[in-house]
């Protein structure tokens, strides 16, 4: 690990501080964390950078993601306060189909309480929930992420879709970089795919012919 | 005696080391990646289990990255010793550098041209256009693979560089690129180098560092009449290697083969259970 660690300290000493002089993709001084939860990394000091309101931000800070619409369901005490079939004793997935698809409960087999506690489910920002983003990291992402950051709790756990036309509005830098890379990557094969296809057969009727020059 | 020095020799024994390296560490890291992807799937899980738990798996994909890293740093220090600093920077150019240069052009234009029967087969030089892409196809997949790989390789300590959520970012990119690296070498690289009817069923020039004359002559004439020319094509002729050996390279190559292959068709096979969004 201390090597990985090592590595990673060159790569930042190498890529980062010139990112970091031009374009103001400094991660800021609340966002970066003490590693120790100290009061400052709990309390509301930095509430603009976690609300990832549109426009918030410049810079790199800026295509990053924001919500686009609030739902009154994430202030709640209980984000099911007033779902009519709501029971505790039903699966998550059963109504939550946008929230099945990531890593974390797919491939590690973590459930969704791990995250968002025990009954009531709290509304992701009502004041108090541990996946508020003021506390998310200390709260949630630590117990199993050590020294888990502010910055670090703005992965977003639940990505969209990143093909999806939408994406450009809730997090346009995955956008745009996804579709670059497909669009690199499927021309690629489209270009080289059929090309080779008819090289192949090419080669074989110069491979004839030779052939039959011999003979 | 000059009759059984019928190859020509064509990679040195760093070269094909390197190769040989990259071979094993790619397909480590194929491997593992792909095991990774698909652990949603009893494939994947399968895939996974030949190392151990998730954790393993990730834990060697990772040390892999690392090492792959390492001997692509090595390889560029092994080019700063290589360049020719006296003419630099004209000495870049010429047919014996990797670098794309006009001819390239040209040479991709007329290769074209032949595969559809407009015209005769380019007469290459040392290099030919895609021989030099696949060159710096590796270094354009190792950056963009790298530098996204060591991103995750801690994500705690990457986001005191940097917002957490160019993580997402980061993955898909990881993803997409060795999706992009492994479909290339599987298909295009395979096929290009090996099961054309022209070298058909195995180009071991990577491994044994030399290739037929006769073949040469053919696929890289310019190169063979400029070394006649400047004298010392003679010197550059070996004998080919024991059979023992051979049999060896080509066990070798036939076993990465068809792992790639198992990995390939399995991996499209079981596209569709994969969860991407
Ligand atoms: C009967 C269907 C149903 C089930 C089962 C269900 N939910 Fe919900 N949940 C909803 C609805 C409807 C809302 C309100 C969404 C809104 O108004 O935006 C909601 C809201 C939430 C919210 C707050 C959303 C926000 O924006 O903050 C969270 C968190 C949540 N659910 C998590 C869970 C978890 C975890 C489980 C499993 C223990 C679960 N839900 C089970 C239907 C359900
Ligand atoms: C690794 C931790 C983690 C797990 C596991 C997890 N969530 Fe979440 N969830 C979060 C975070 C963090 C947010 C806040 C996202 C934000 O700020 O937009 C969230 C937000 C939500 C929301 C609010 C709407 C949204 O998408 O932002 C719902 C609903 C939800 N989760 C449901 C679920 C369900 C259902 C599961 C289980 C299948 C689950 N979560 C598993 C961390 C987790
Ligand atoms: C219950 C344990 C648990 C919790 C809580 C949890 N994670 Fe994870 N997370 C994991 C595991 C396990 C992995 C995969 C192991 C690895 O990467 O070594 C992982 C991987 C990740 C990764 C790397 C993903 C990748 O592509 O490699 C990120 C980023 C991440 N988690 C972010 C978060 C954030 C942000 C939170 C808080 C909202 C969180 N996690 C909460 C267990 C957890």
């Amino acid at each position: 690990m201390s090597f990985g660690r090592t590595i990673i300290w060159l790569m930042g000493a190498l890529l980062v501080p010139p990112l970091a002089n031009g374009q103001g993709t400094e991660v800021p001084a609340e966002l970066a964390g003490t590693g120790y939860f100290r009061d400052q990394d709990t309390l509301p000091g930095a509430y603009r950078f976690y609300r990832q309101l549109p426009g918030g931000e410049g810079g790199l800070w800026g295509l990053g993601p924001t919500r686009q619409k609030l739902s009154h369901a994430s202030f709640r005490v209980d984000g099911h306060e007033g779902v009519a079939d709501y029971s505790p004793e039903l699966r998550c997935q059963k109504c939550h189909t946008q929230q099945t698809k990531d890593l974390h409960g797919l491939r590690m087999g973590i459930t969704c309480v791990q995250c968002h506690r025990s009954q009531p489910i709290a509304g992701v920002y009502q004041y108090y929930s541990p996946l508020n983003p003021i506390r998310r990291h200390a709260y949630v992402c630590a117990k199993c992420h050590e020294g888990a950051t502010p910055s670090f709790a703005s992965y977003m756990v639940h990505e969209p879709n990143p093909i999806a036309s939408e994406a450009r509005g809730t997090f346009p830098l995955l956008y745009y970089a996804v579709w670059f890379m497909l669009i690199l990557a499927v021309g690629v094969f489209l270009f080289f795919l059929p090309y080779t296809m008819a090289w192949w057969i090419r080669d074989l009727v110069a491979r004839l012919r030779r052939g039959s020059d011999h003979g | 005696m000059a009759d059984d020095r019928t190859r020509l020799r064509r990679f040195t024994m760093v070269q094909r080391l390197w190769h040989g390296g990259l071979v094993l560490l790619f397909m480590l890291l194929s491997v593992t990646g792909i095991a990774w992807m698909y652990f949603e799937t009893p494939w994947g899980r399968d895939l996974a289990s030949v190392f151990g738990d998730y954790g393993d798996v990730l834990e060697v994909h990772r040390i892999a990255g690392l090492v792959m890293l390492a001997g692509f740093a090595m390889h560029i220090v092994y080019l700063l010793c290589r360049v020719d600093w006296k003419g630099f920077p004209w000495s870049l150019l010429g047919p014996e550098t990797l670098v794309f240069q006009w001819i390239d052009v040209k040479g991709f234009l007329g290769h074209l041209g032949w595969v559809f029967g407009l015209n005769e087969l380019p007469r290459f030089d040392r290099w030919s256009w895609w021989e030099k892409f696949d060159y710096w196809a590796v270094w354009w997949g190792l950056m963009i693979v790298g530098v996204t790989g060591l991103m995750l390789y801690n994500p705690v300590l990457t986001s005191d560089f940097m917002p957490g959520w160019l993580l997402n970012i980061a993955l898909w990119i990881h993803r997409i690129e060795a999706v992009l690296a492994m479909g290339h070498i599987f298909t295009i690289h395979f096929t290009v180098e090996n099961w054309r009817p022209s070298s058909f069923p195995f180009n071991a020039a990577m491994f044994d560092g030399t290739i037929e004359l006769e073949e040469a002559k053919h696929e890289h004439p310019e190169w063979v009449a400029r070394m006649e020319r400047e004298g010392h094509l003679g010197a550059a002729l070996v004998p080919p290697p024991p059979v023992p050996l051979r049999i060896c390279y080509f066990v070798f190559g036939y076993a990465i083969i068809f792992l790639g292959l198992f990995l390939l068709v399995f991996a499209i096979a079981n596209a569709a259970l994969l969860t991407l969004f």
